[in-house]
C-alpha cells in the first residue's frame, strides 16, 4: 500500500487517545486478526506483542502492558506489515510509532547506542557525533566541482540533500563522490547545503523522539528558505521519506526526488558514458523506504541494467517482499541491544540471501546498507566473494575513466 | 368515479414504524397537507403499505369521493405498485396517485428532524400541486416470445436450461468453450458429500444434448442484444471448430490420426498441466463429443500443407470442413438467463506466495486436476519431479478478504480447501497444513464436514500466510526443494515456519474478465466488485433491473454448487412466470409525438437509446414505438419544436411540481 499524503496528514499529531477520530485510525477496528503482520515482521518471532496482538490489547484496554514490554524496540520500520495487511491498516505510519514512543519512554534504560545517536543528532545534527564543520570535507576529494550554497547562493535546479551517512562515513563518502560524478555527467545544475545541512530526521520520527524530529525539521526548513531551487534531490531514502511525508505537515511543499529516480529520468543522457563492461552478477537490495513505501522497484534495476555486462539476479525476498537490512526505525543503533537478546542481525540474514544467489556484487541505494552489509559480509566470511556497491558507484565504475 | 370533476385529494403519510416517524414529525406534515388547496382528507398511519393501510385508501376513495391520492412514504421503487393497486381497488385509475419519498430522501438521510420535517412539507406541497394534473392512463400489453436464451453452460446454465426444457419451453444454451460443464467439470469430488463431480454432472450434460427442447451451441458467444422484455433479438457468433457437429459421431479417431503423435500445446482444461494436440476434445466426457481444431497450431490451417491424416480417417463421415467461417445467427427469445460464471483469482498478483516462481506452488484448481483420475497425472498427487509430497500446505483466502485484491469472502474456499486436504491426505498420507483466517463452514452439512476433516488429523493453523520461500534450492537433478510457509499461528501467538513439499493456494472467485462487456451488452448493472447486480439482495435475487433478464450462479456472486443450482432453478421459474403469462404490461410513462407539431427534423431518432423512434415516411413525422420506449425522456428534452411529450411527465405536471417546491411555506 502506497502512503498517501492525506493519510499521513491524518496521522500527524494523532495520539492513542484520539486514534479513532480519523478514518485511517478507525481502520484499526477492522482488523481480522489474521496475523499477516506478525508473520511477515522480520522480528515478529521475537516480539511478545507483534502488531496483531497490539491491536487486540488496544481494543481490550490493555495497551499499557504492551508499553511495558520491549516488543516495539524490535520494530525496524520496514513497512512489511503495513504493505501486506489485508485491511490496509496503516501500521507503520500510524499505530506502531505511537506505541513505540510510549515503549521507549518506559524503558528502564535507553539502549546506550541509541541514546548516543539521539544525543549526537541533537547536539551536532548528525548521529555520528561528527563536527558540523566537517560535513562538507568530503567535497575536497571529489573529482568534480561541487557548489556549496552558503558560498554561492545563486538559484539552483537541484538542491542535493546529501545526509549524514554520505557526508561522514568513509564508504558513504565514496558514494557521495560517485553521486557527484553522476550528477556532473548528467549536466545537472546542482548544489549542496554543505556545513549548514543537518540530518533531516529519518522515515520514522527519528527513532521515536518526536521532539528531536520536529526540531530538526524546523531547522532544515529554515535553512531551505534561504535558497532558491527547483527540487530537492535526496540520497538517503530515510531522509527522502521524511521530506515526502513528514515535512509537508510543517508546511514544506517543495518537489522531492530520490537520487535514484532523478538519475533514472535522465538515464539516456549518461548511457553513452557507460562504456566499460562490468562483468558482474549483481543482486539488488530494495531499501524499505525507497521500495516498499515509495514503490521505486524498477528504476534502480533499470539503472543497473543500463551498465553493459551486468547480469541481474534476484534474492528470494525482493521488491514488495524485500527483507529489511535492520537499520530502520533506530535499528541502526540497536545491534548491541538485539545481540544481547540473541536476535540475529537482519543484515546477516540478508547477506546470506545475497550469497545464495551467487552474485558477486550486492547493489544498494541506501547509505545505511553499506556499513551494515559490508560488516555482515565479513561475518559471513565472504570478503572478496561479495562486494557491496551503491548503484552510483557502479555507474561511475562503468564510466571507466576514474 | 368521475376523476375529472372537482379535485378532491387524499393525502396519506406513513410512519414506517420509526423509520420515518422517528425523525419526521408526521402529525405536523399531515396537518400541513390538510391545509393545502385541493386536499380534502389527510391521514397518517403506522404502515401505509400494510393491508389495513391500503384498505384505508381504497375505502376513502369510495366513501369520500377522492379523485387524486398522494402518499408520502418510501421510494416508489418499493411501493408504487402497491399504492397504484390500492387506488385501483378504490375504483380510481391507478395513475392518479403520486408518491413522495420522505424516507430514503428524508428520514434516512437527515439527522435534524426539524429540517427533515420542513423538507417533507415542501415535497408534499410539490406533489399535491403535481397530482392535480394527473390524468388516467392505460397500460398496454405486449406478447412475450416463449423461447429462452441461457448464456453459459456451467452447472447453473445447465440446470436452468433443463428446468425450462422440462416445462416444455424451447431453450438455446450458448457456451463459449468447446464443451459445457464449466468449472464443475474440472473438479474431482464435491464438498461436503464427496460426490464425484463428473458422476453427478455428466448425466445432466448428456441430458442437455439429448433434450429435444434444447438447442446447444458450444464454442459460441453472444455478440449483440436488441429489444426488450418479451422480445429480445440476440446475435450469437458460432466459432468455427472445423468439424461439422451434424456429421461427427464423436469416435475421436481423428485425434489419434493427427500428425502430432503426442500432445504439444498447453491443455486449457488441465490448466496447462498437460499437453494436447491441435485437434482435441477438452475432456473425455465433453458434450458435445465433437473435437475442435485449434487454428493457432493446426498445420493444415496454418500452412495449408499437411498430410491431413485426420480428414482421411474421417472419409466415411466426411465431417471435416477447413473452410468453416465464423457464423452469426440471430435468435428471438422472450427471456434471458445469464449464467456466465466466474474466474479464479490470479495468484501471481500476490508475489510473496511464489506462484509461477516455485514449481511446487499450485492453485486449488490445478490441485483439483491433479487429484482427478482423468487429470494430467491420472489422479496421482505428484510434484514436477515425480515424487509424492510428504507435506502439503493449503493456503486459504488467496485473493479474498483483502483490500489490495478482492474485498469479498469467496465463500467456497474454506470448504474446498478442507476437501482438498481430505483428498490429498487420502491419496498420499501426507501431512496437511491448512492455514486459515476464519473457518467459514455455513450451510447444510458443512460444519459436519469440517469436523470430519479435523478428526482426520489435518493440521489447522489459524493465521494468514505471510511469506513463502524456498528452504533449499532445487537440485540440478530436477529435485524440487521444499518451501517454507511462514505465518503467525495466532492461537498460540508463535511464528510458524513449516517446510512443505507442496503448496496449494486457495484462490478466490471473481467476475469473469469480460463481465463488464456482458453487463453492457445485456444492459444490466454490476455490484462494486463487478459481479452482476440482482434487483434486490433479498427479495429479487435472480432478477436484474432489466426486465426479462435473470441471473443464475456465480456470475451474481461467489456460490457453491447447491446454491448455484438453487438459483438456476429460481431463475428458470422467474422466466417461466414471465413466459406463461404470455404478455407483459408496459408502464404508460412513454413518450409520444404531437404529430401536427413535429417538423420531421429526425434529430430525436439517433438520440433514442432504445431505438424506439422511427420516421414515418408517409407523413414525414417521427413516430415512437411505445413498446420499446423506456420513458427516459431524452427525446422529450431534445425536440427543437417541443412536439414530443411524455405521459406522467407532462409539462403541466413537472412545472406545477417545481412551482410547488419553490413556493416555500
Amino acid at each position: 500500500m502506497l502512503a498517501t499524503e492525506e493519510a499521513v496528514e491524518q496521522m500527524w499529531g494523532v495520539t492513542l487517545d484520539r486514534l479513532y477520530d480519523s478514518e485511517e485510525g478507525r481502520r484499526i477496528l477492522s482488523c481480522i486478526q489474521c496475523g499477516t503482520c506478525a508473520g511477515t515482521c522480520p522480528h515478529g518471532e521475537h516480539m511478545q506483542y507483534p502488531p496483531r496482538r497490539i491491536i487486540t490489547m488496544l481494543k481490550a484496554g490493555l495497551i499499557e502492558e504492551v508499553f511495558a514490554s520491549d516488543s516495539l524496540v524490535m520494530c525496524v520500520n520496514c513497512y512489511a506489515c503495513q504493505s501486506k495487511c489485508p485491511r490496509n491498516i496503516r501500521l507503520t505510519e500510524i499505530l506502531l510509532p505511537l506505541v513505540k514512543e510510549q515503549t521507549i519512554v518506559r524503558l528502564p534504560q535507553m539502549p546506550p547506542e541509541l541514546q548516543k545517536a539521539v544525543e549526537n543528532s541533537y547536539r551536532y545534527g548528525n548521529s555520528q557525533g561528527e563536527s558540523a564543520r566537517k560535513r562538507a570535507l568530503w567535497t575536497k576529494t571529489a573529482t568534480v566541482p561541487i557548489r556549496i550554497l552558503a558560498d554561492d547562493p545563486r538559484p539552483v535546479d537541484a538542491l542535493w540533500f546529501v545526509e549524514s551517512d554520505l557526508a561522514f562515513h568513509p564508504r558513504g563518502q565514496d558514494v557521495a563522490r560517485a553521486t557527484a560524478r553522476v550528477f556532473d555527467a548528467l549536466g545537472a545544475d546542482f548544489a549542496i547545503l554543505g556545513n549548514e545541512e543537518r540530518t533531516a530526521g529519518d522515515c520514522g520520527r527519528l527513532s521515536w523522539e518526536p521532539g528531536l524530529s520536529e526540531a530538526l525539521i524546523d531547522y532544515t526548513m529554515s535553512i531551505l528558505k534561504k535558497y532558491e531551487f527547483r527540487r530537492i534531490v535526496v540520497s538517503d531514502p530515510h531522509a527522502f521519506d521524511a521530506f515526502k511525508y513528514r515535512y509537508p505537515m510543517f508546511g514544506f511543499d517543495e518537489t522531492v526526488e530520490s537520487t535514484v529516480s532523478y538519475v533514472h529520468r535522465d538515464l539516456e543522457k549518461i548511457r553513452p558514458r557507460l562504456k566499460k563492461r562490468l562483468e558482474y552478477t549483481v543482486t539488488y537490495h530494495d531499501s524499505c523506504c525507497l521500495g516498499r513505501h515509495n514503490k521505486l522497484f524498477e528504476e534502480p534495476r533499470e539503472l543497473l541494467l543500463a551498465i553493459p555486462g551486468i547480469r541481474l539476479v534476484e534474492m528470494v525476498h525482493t521488491r514488495e517482499n524485500g527483507l529489511c537490512c535492520g537499520g530502520g526505525g533506530g535499528g541502526m543503533w540497536l545491534d548491541t541491544y538485539y545481540k544481547a537478546r540473541g536476535i540475529e542481525r537482519l543484515s546477516d540474514r540478508r547477506v546470506r540471501e545475497a550469497l545464495d544467489t551467487g552474485a558477486d556484487v550486492l547493489a544498494i541505494a541506501c547509505p545505511y546498507e553499506i556499513s551494515r552489509f559490508e560488516d555482515a559480509v565479513k561475518v559471513a566470511g565472504a570478503e572478496g566473494r561479495l562486494r557491496v556497491r551503491d548503484i552510483m558507484e557502479l555507474l561511475v565504475e562503468s564510466f571507466g575513466d576514474a | 368515479m368521475n376523476s375529472n370533476g372537482a379535485i378532491r385529494i387524499g393525502f396519506y403519510i406513513c410512519h414506517c414504524g420509526t423509520n420515518i416517524a422517528g425523525v419526521i414529525d408526521v402529525d405536523a406534515v399531515a396537518a400541513y397537507a390538510a391545509s393545502l388547496p385541493g386536499v380534502v382528507l389527510s391521514r397518517d398511519y403506522k404502515y401505509m403499505c400494510s393491508d389495513p393501510g391500503q384498505d384505508l385508501i381504497a375505502q376513502d376513495i369510495r366513501e369520500q369521493g377522492l379523485n387524486r391520492i398522494v402518499v408520502a412514504s418510501c421510494s416508489p421503487l418499493l411501493h408504487e405498485r402497491t399504492f397504484r393497486g390500492a387506488v385501483e381497488r378504490g375504483g380510481l385509475n391507478p395513475f392518479l396517485v403520486h408518491m413522495v419519498n420522505i424516507r430514503e430522501h428524508g428520514s434516512w438521510v437527515h439527522e435534524d428532524g426539524g429540517l427533515a420535517t420542513t423538507k417533507a412539507m415542501d415535497l408534499v406541497r410539490a406533489a399535491v400541486r403535481r397530482v392535480v394534473h394527473h390524468i388516467p392512463l392505460e397500460r398496454s400489453r405486449v406478447p412475450v416470445h416463449p423461447d429462452v436464451l441461457v448464456v453459459g453452460g456451467g452447472i447453473a446454465g445447465i440446470h436452468a436450461a433443463l428446468t425450462l426444457a422440462a416445462a416444455g419451453k424451447k431453450v438455446t444454451l450458448v457456451e463459449r468453450e468447446p464443451s459445457i460443464g464449466g468449472h464443475m467439470a474440472q473438479f474431482d469430488k464435491t464438498f461436503p458429500t464427496l460426490d464425484c463431480a463428473a458422476c453427478i454432472l455428466t448425466p445432466k450434460m448428456t441430458a442437455v444434448k439429448a433434450h429435444p427442447n434444447i438447442t446447444l451451441w458450444t464454442y459460441s458467444e453472444v455478440t449483440a442484444v436488441k429489444g426488450s422484455v418479451g422480445n429480445f433479438t440476440v446475435t450469437v457468433k458460432r466459432k468455427p471448430r472445423y468439424i461439422r457437429e451434424d456429421l461427427c459421431v464423436g469416435c475421436l479417431e481423428c485425434i489419434d490420426a493427427c500428425i502430432y503423435k503426442d500432445g504439444k500445446f498447453a491443455d486449457e482444461f488441465n490448466l496447462g498441466l498437460s499437453k494436447r494436440k491441435p485437434i482435441y476434445v477438452p475432456f473425455p466426457q465433453a458434450v458435445p463429443a465433437v473435437p475442435v481444431v485449434d487454428p493457432e497450431h493446426c498445420v493444415h490451417l496454418k500452412t495449408g500443407k499437411c498430410k491431413d491424416l485426420c480428414v482421411q480417417i474421417c472419409a466415411e463421415r466426411n465431417a471435416f470442413d477447413f473452410d468453416q467461417q465464423p457464423e452469426f445467427i440471430d435468435i428471438t427469445v422472450g427471456a434471458v438467463i445469464l449464467a456466465t460464471g466466474f474466474t479464479t483469482f490470479d495468484a501471481k498478483r500476490i508475489p510473496y506466495y511464489g506462484y509461477g516462481v516455485y514449481p511446487n506452488v499450485y492453485t486449488a484448481l490445478e490441485a483439483e486436476r491433479l487429484v482427478n483420475a482423468s487429470g494430467p497425472t491420472g489422479g496421482e498427487i505428484v510434484l514436477p519431479d515425480g515424487r509424492a509430497p510428504a507435506s502439503v500446505a493449503i493456503v486459504h483466502c488467496v485473493g479474498s478478504r483483502d483490500a489490495d485484491y478482492n474485498r469479498w469472502c469467496s465463500r467456497v474456499c474454506c470448504m474446498y480447501s478442507l476437501k482438498l486436504a481430505h483428498l490429498i491426505q487420502e491419496h498420499t498420507k501426507a501431512e496437511i497444513y491448512n492455514f486459515y483466517i476464519d473457518m467459514r463452514s455455513a450451510g447444510k452439512s458443512m460444519e459436519e464436514f469440517y469436523n470430519r476433516v479435523s478428526e482426520e488429523g489435518v493440521h489447522l493453523i489459524r493465521g494468514r500466510v505471510a511469506d513463502i520461500y524456498p528452504e533449499t534450492a532445487n537440485g540440478k537433478d530436477g529435485h524440487i526443494g521444499r518451501v517454507i510457509v511462514q505465518a503467525e499461528d495466532t492461537l498460540i501467538g508463535r511464528i510458524r515456519k513449516i517446510p512443505v513439499d507442496m503448496v496449494i493456494l486457495s484462490v478466490g472467485l471473481q467476475p469473469q474478465d469480460d463481465a463488464e462487456d456482458v453487463r453492457r451488452m445485456f444492459n444490466i448493472s454490476c455490484s462494486a466488485g463487478g459481479f452482476f447486480l440482482e434487483r434486490h439482495p433479498k427479495l429479487a435475487p435472480v432478477n436484474t433491473f432489466t426486465d426479462g433478464i435473470y441471473l443464475a450462479g456465480a456470475c451474481q456472486g461467489p456460490k457453491d454448487i447447491p446454491d448455484a443450482v438453487a438459483q438456476a432453478g429460481a431463475a428458470a421459474a422467474e422466466a417461466l412466470a414471465l413466459i406463461d403469462a404470455g404478455f407483459v404490461e408496459l408502464e404508460p410513462n412513454t413518450a409520444y409525438v404531437m404529430e401536427e407539431e413535429c417538423s420531421g427534423c429526425k434529430s430525436c431518432i439517433p438520440l433514442c437509446p432504445y431505438s424506439a423512434i422511427s420516421f414515418a415516411e408517409d407523413v414525414l413525422k417521427a413516430t415512437i414505438n411505445a413498446v420499446l420506449c423506456k420513458g427516459c425522456g431524452t427525446c422529450v428534452a431534445s425536440c427543437p419544436s417541443a412536439s414530443i411529450r411524455q405521459h406522467l411527465f407532462e409539462d403541466a405536471q413537472i412545472f406545477s411540481e417545481i412551482e410547488g417546491l419553490l413556493t416555500h411555506a
